[in-house]
């Protein structure tokens, strides 16, 4: 083998790995889905490919309300975890001190216990005869029957809750990488302490916004946990439905239908924010 | 040059991959699996082997876990005990790929309810039992339960447990006594109640609250039930649709009156003594939980050993002790009277035949109607 091909073939062999784990993982479950997507039947006769389509207009029109309510809850959420998340990275990137790598742990360790147990927890937290209800009962934010728990409020702070460092993260690793110089020189410049915020932070933030949004929003939007523990039927989001069509109905076709659906709203907000902040920060962000 | 070759050969790759994504299409169904399989069963004999490890699916607390050690201890070998079954749907929808590609699914006992059992024997995914092997259930199980529609002679499953569905409630919550299954409709009780999510479970309750009898209601009348399920949660009646998941609402106060099974207040009124439950006067839903051995499975004699032992009956009385459902097995009401007289004249352990009078098994549905039943029930719970 000349000198010249091992050195086309090089790249190849690095990438095989990854390459392979993507078509057997990711590429063909997908198409595999997208045919059951297509199929009519029912579970005692088998499901047939049939390409039809309609499953994704019925799935559509059907459950219009929950796809509604997943991507108002998670742009909420998304929301209240910038508001939230972005002092806090700030915080820790400017001014922690040796404090620094103590918050960075702290900010991680909820991971270190199981997802659905931290939203167990949050359920007796909120209950109706806590303290925190009895708290909000006395201050007045809540009537004397009012509760928190079962309340589309407790769904909202439960995905805020565990999404939170997916948020924090990655706008900590883009203020972090900020030159306090620069800020110094804006300063030297004249501009004022919230000019120099506006114009150098905000804008050299804006990778890990963007990353941080993208990790709370996609997976926030499928999320089906906090609705099932913290909400009613009237908080469902559509990863409820798509888990009950999936093992409860067993009506694999419109499951597929659905989560193709859901992929697609996300793929063209994803198109659009991205359109939105500049496509330079979507590559910098993956950094 | 190369390259070319490359970009054909991934090109080649890619769309084999699509063609045979798409080609293998259709997913099996069942029906045909259950007219082959409804053939007479031959003399069976399972070989007396090494216990080995095996492994047993059950429902959360729903075993003394010293029953499991004194097993390991008397048969050797060692049970992986998972209480990974919370529901009887999804558990069938997690392992019905491998059931229907009949590959083992990797449990020895699985222990599902009636109308899962049904499915389950009918599509043969099950293994008929040895009968010389369980010689304890031939001789103790009850009688009402020696045969049921769905496996006449008890070839395939052998009871676990059986309980009833009624009411959990809070007297001091409430304010009042309840005694009908209405009361879970009572507006009164608005946004404090909690309905369960099996279809079987609630239409069959507001059916007996209709004046309907569930066990031979068709579905029309079950459709009808589930529309008055629907009105009353559209106006914020029911607080959630529940698995076994309403107890920490119900022990902590947050809800008042619950769509409830016996054994789980039985349990949580240890935690919360002020909890009841009532058998309505209209009756109450009788179900039992049946062991089965899933097809493939590899260690059968070890799984009929277990069926046998918990059999003896002072073995069953231990478990009646622990889990307070009704016991399938006969003549151990003497045994648990002289350790613990209370749980021997407790009503939800040990019904009076009164009582047991007013038990009403679940419907026998088609496949099509119990679908029916369920997408409609799907409907109201939101999902």
């Amino acid at each position: 083998m000349s000198l010249n091909t091992r050195r086309k073939l090089l790249p190849w062999l690095f990438i095989g790995p990854g390459l392979l784990w993507l078509l057997l993982f990711f590429l063909y479950p997908l198409l595999n889905q997208a045919s059951v997507s297509l199929m009519t039947g029912n579970p005692e006769q088998g499901y047939d490919l049939t390409w039809a389509f309609h499953n994704y207009w019925d799935a559509i029109s059907e459950y219009k309300e929950q796809f509604g309510r997943s991507i108002l809850y998670a742009g909420v959420s998304t929301l209240l975890c910038l508001i939230i998340g972005f002092p806090l990275a700030y915080f820790t990137a400017f001014h922690a001190g040796r404090w620094k790598s103590f918050i960075l742990l702290l900010i991680i360790l909820p991971f270190f216990m199981s997802y659905v147990l931290r939203t167990v927890a949050w359920q007796l937290i909120l209950s109706d005869d806590g303290t925190v209800v009895s708290f909000f009962r006395t201050i007045g934010l809540l009537g004397d029957d009012g509760r928190l728990l079962a309340s589309r409020t407790a769904v909202i702070a439960g995905i805020t809750y565990n999404f939170l460092p997916f948020m924090a993260l990655p706008l900590y690793v883009a203020l972090e990488k900020i030159d306090p110089r620069l800020l110094e020189a804006a300063t030297d410049l004249y501009a004022s302490r919230t000019t120099a915020f506006r114009k150098v932070t905000v804008p050299l933030a804006l990778p890990g916004i963007f990353a941080g949004s993208l990790l709370t929003f996609i997976p926030a939007c499928g999320d089906f946990i906090n609705a099932a523990l913290l909400g009613t039927p009237q908080q469902y989001m559509i990863g409820n439905v798509i888990q009950s069509k999936f093992l409860n109905i067993l009506d694999y076709p419109q499951a597929a239908a659905l989560s193709f659906t859901l992929m697609l709203f996300i793929l063209v907000g994803i198109f659009l924010y991205a359109r939105l902040l500049g496509t330079r920060n979507l590559t910098e962000a993956a950094i | 040059m190369a390259e070319q070759t490359r970009r054909k050969f991934l090109g080649r790759g890619g769309s084999l991959a699509l063609a045979y994504a798409l080609a293998g299409c259709g997913i099996e169904g069942t029906l045909e699996r259950a007219q082959k399989a409804a053939t007479p069963i031959p003399e069976i004999t399972h070989k007396k082997v090494p216990i080995g490890n095996w492994t047993f699916s059950n429902w959360p607390l729903y075993i003394d876990k010293d029953i499991l050690k004194e097993f390991d201890e008397q048969y050797g070998g060692h049970v992986k005990y998972l209480e990974d079954i919370n529901d009887n749907d999804e558990f069938y929808g997690k392992v019905r790929q491998q059931l229907t590609a009949e590959q083992p699914i990797g449990r020895d006992i699985v222990t599902l309810t009636d109308f899962m059992a049904v499915k389950w024997v009918r599509n043969r995914y099950v293994q008929p039992l040895d009968k010389k092997n369980i010689p304890n259930v031939v001789k103790n199980l009850v009688d009402n339960l020696k045969s049921v529609p769905y496996d006449k002679k008890r070839d395939y499953t052998v009871p676990w447990q059986s309980g009833a569905v009624g009411i959990g409630y809070n007297p001091k919550k409430t304010g009042r006594e309840l005694n009908s299954f209405n009361d879970l409709f009572d507006p009164a009780f608005k946004g404090r109640v909690t309905m369960l999510n099996e279809a079987y479970d609630s239409s069959g309750v507001t059916m007996l609250a209709q004046g309907v009898d569930p066990t031979t209601a068709k579905i029309d009348q079950i459709l009808a039930a589930i529309e008055k399920i629907q009105q009353a949660a559209d106006s914020g009646q029911f607080r959630r649709f529940t698995g076994n998941d309403y107890s920490t609402d119900l022990a902590k106060g947050n809800i008042w009156v619950a769509h409830a099974y016996s054994g789980d207040i039985v349990q949580l009124q240890s935690d919360n003594p002020d909890l009841k439950f009532i058998y309505p006067d209209e009756g109450a839903m009788l179900f039992t939980d049946n062991m089965m051995i899933p097809a493939k499975a590899e260690h059968v004699y070890a799984a009929e050993t277990m069926m046998n032992f918990v059999y003896e009956p002072e073995v069953a009385a231990k478990l009646a002790i622990y889990v307070n459902y009704l016991s399938p097995c006969k003549g151990i009401k003497e045994i648990v009277e002289k350790t613990d007289p209370d749980i021997a004249n407790n009503p939800l352990i040990f019904p009076s035949d009164e009582i047991r009078k007013k038990l009403h098994p679940y419907p026998a549905l088609s496949d099509a109607d119990e679908r029916t039943m369920k997408e409609a029930m799907a409907k109201v719970t939101g999902a």
